[in-house]
């Protein structure tokens, strides 16, 4: 699913060149849940950002069910983020005074063709994420909880390959953690690829690999 | 933005206005014209102003004029005084105007009731009067006046035709609030004197204007003796009221004009401001988008489609204001501006205009920002 060779990331804005991702070599499966440990700093977001096609390695190759991500122009990588990625991030990243019904279906405005069966479609990734009775809330409105569950439901409208999820459970008490992270694991039971960004390692137990990064390199810590 | 709007809207309205003001003129003063007035005539508001009782052109100017200025074709005296006409109970003040029948060929003056009257009732004072529209449906309401006796001051006058219908002129004066009487009548039965006021002398052709006045002037100097003492009375050409009319008509527009560049770019530059201000508000928001599969260029084209909304909004309501002003100031002021509609497109076009322009370099700016900045950016 997601193969990732000898990648290199150097900000060119540091001014003492050291990379914050340095010869990371990796390989996850489809159906994989994985999470990616590590201190703060230590590049989990970079990393993410690579592998999600969000940002370009400095050197390295990354390959994407089958694909070489390398050579791919932006307005590729674009349609590729929309079609078979799905991202959740620690912020959230709503849009306020706009419905959850709203948020979720973002995604299809930038598909190459708007669904007939836009508004059931939002209304069922809704429901998955247990918000059937919020649909036409408005974001700001929402609980940080449920505003997290809007933002899952957005990143699977698409019905995408792999889901990112970038500290999702960074800004939310107990109890909203355990809601989140028991809908990813139904989507892992569902077979989808999980991707979790976390320094916390209760959160990170719930997957079934962990790696960790340190000093730019990655470890295998967990791999059942 | 909305005052840019606004102020093309009238300026292009008031620009009509203004060629239809000016064609007006000249339609209802008659072609080719040089008229000449007693004493000296200034512009007061527009409106001409001229000294109570001036005595200095005489009849036999008019018939040295006629006689001895190749170009002239012909010649009409006239002179006026405000009275109170009667008939039975109705009773109200005019303009009587004397002319001779010459007015009437020179002027464009047709009659839709009757008739006008002719050499020999001039020549011999005959008490006759053609009377214009307003004065037909004051004092006669529904009958015809043809035939009746009116009472001008003391004097009895026949009704002998009504005016057809001009309306009021370029500077405001109702034309058809006035009563035509023959020359020699008023000037020996209604005022008694020796001179007139104003002749209208009409050229044979459009570029023997200026000559004609030259020509018109130095007679008048030479009969009146005046030596190298100012001109005793004020003579102006088509030509050159035209001209001033027109004149008048650049400098409103380019003053309004320049009001509507200013603050088209003062506009611009406010929805530059805002884009701007948007754009760094809404860093996380181009993140999402970008990150959910939003191409640059569909950054570009949301941000573009903003700054068209933003100066489409401005633009209506210029529109409005624009035309609010014009029905306002033509219907209030008595300005004479006719609304245009392709002005008000063309302003609600040109806002849509400098939106996009100023909204490209935000809406640029905006596609540039690369995802993964927009959303660490606080
Ligand atoms: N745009 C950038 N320019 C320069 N340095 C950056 C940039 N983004 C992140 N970094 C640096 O790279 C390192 C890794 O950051 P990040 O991937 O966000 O770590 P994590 O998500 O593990 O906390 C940090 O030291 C951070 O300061
Ligand atoms: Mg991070």
């Amino acid at each position: 699913m997601i193969k990732a060779n000898k990648i290199e990331k150097t900000y060119s804005k540091t001014a003492i060149l050291t990379p914050v991702l340095n010869d990371i070599t990796l390989s996850i499966q489809k159906g994989e849940y994985v999470a990616i440990m590590g201190t703060s700093g230590s590049g989990k977001s970079t990393l993410m950002y690579i592998l999600g096609c969000l940002d370009k390695p400095t050197k390295g190759e990354l390959e994407l069910d089958g694909v070489d991500v390398y050579g791919m122009d932006d307005d590729a990588l674009s349609a590729l983020r929309n079609k078979k990625i799905g991202f959740v991030f620690q912020q959230f990243f709503l849009l306020e005074r706009t419905t959850a019904l709203d948020n979720v279906l973002l995604p299809l405005i930038y598909a190459n063709k708007y669904p007939d069966d836009a508004l059931q479609r939002g209304r069922k990734v809704l429901a998955q994420v247990g918000l059937e009775d919020r649909v036409e809330y408005l974001a700001n409105e929402l609980s940080g909880g449920q505003q997290q569950r809007v933002a899952i439901a957005r990143a699977l409208i698409n019905d995408p390959d792999v889901i990112f999820a970038d500290e999702p459970t960074g800004n939310l008490d107990s109890q909203s953690t355990a809601e989140i992270l028991d809908i990813l694991g139904h989507l892992h039971q569902e077979g989808r690829t999980i991707i979790i960004v976390t320094h916390d390692r209760t959160v990170a137990n719930h997957a079934q690999r962990i790696l960790e990064l340190k000093d730019g390199r990655i470890a295998e810590i967990k791999n059942p | 933005m909305t005052i840019g709007v606004a102020s093309v809207v009238v300026m292009v309205s008031m620009g009509r206005g203004a060629q239809k003001h000016i064609l007006d003129m000249i339609h209802n003063m008659g072609t080719n014209l040089i008229v000449v007035n007693a004493g000296q005539v200034t512009l007061v508001g527009g409106r001409e102003r001229q000294a109570a009782i001036v005595t200095t052109l005489r009849p036999a100017d008019v018939t040295a004029i006629a006689e001895h200025v190749v170009s002239v074709a012909d010649a009409a005296p006239e002179t006026s005084r405000s009275m109170n006409v009667r008939w039975e109970s109705e009773n109200m003040k005019t303009d009587i105007v004397g002319v001779t029948p010459a007015a009437f060929r020179i002027r464009k003056i047709e009659t839709k009731v009757g008739r006008i009257f002719n050499s020999f009732e001039n020549d011999s004072a005959q008490r006759v009067a053609v009377i214009g529209s307003v004065i037909a449906e004051t004092l006669f309401h529904d009958e015809n006046p043809v035939g009746h006796q009116i009472r001008i001051g003391l004097a009895p006058f026949e009704v002998v035709g009504v005016m057809t219908t001009k309306g009021v002129d370029a500077t405001g004066v109702d034309r058809d609030d006035r009563i035509l009487i023959p020359l020699e009548t008023i000037m020996r039965r209604l005022v008694r004197t020796f001179f007139i006021q104003k002749i209208h002398i009409q050229v044979k052709n459009f570029d023997k204007l200026n000559s004609a006045e030259a020509e018109i002037r130095n007679l008048l100097r030479e009969r009146h003796r005046l030596g190298d003492k100012p001109d005793d009375f004020t003579i102006q050409n088509q030509a050159t009221i035209v001209e001033t009319e027109k004149e008048a008509t650049r400098t409103l527009t380019i003053l309004v004009g320049s009001i509507a560049s200013i603050s088209l770019l003062v506009g611009g530059i406010g929805i530059l401001a805002v884009m701007l201000t948007a754009f760094r508000e809404r860093r996380k928001e181009i993140g999402l988008r970008r990150a959910v599969g939003a191409r640059r260029s569909d950054i570009r084209t949301q941000f573009l489609l903003e700054s068209l909304i933003f100066a489409g909004l401005g633009g209506f309501f210029g529109a409005f204001f624009g035309i609010l002003f014009t029905i306002l100031a033509s219907a209030l002021g008595g300005w004479n501006i006719i609304i245009s509609w392709v002005a008000t497109f063309f302003g609600f076009a040109l806002s849509a205009v400098v939106g996009l322009i100023f909204g490209i370099y935000p809406a640029s700016k905006a596609a540039r920002l690369e995802p993964i900045e927009a959303l660490r950016s606080e």
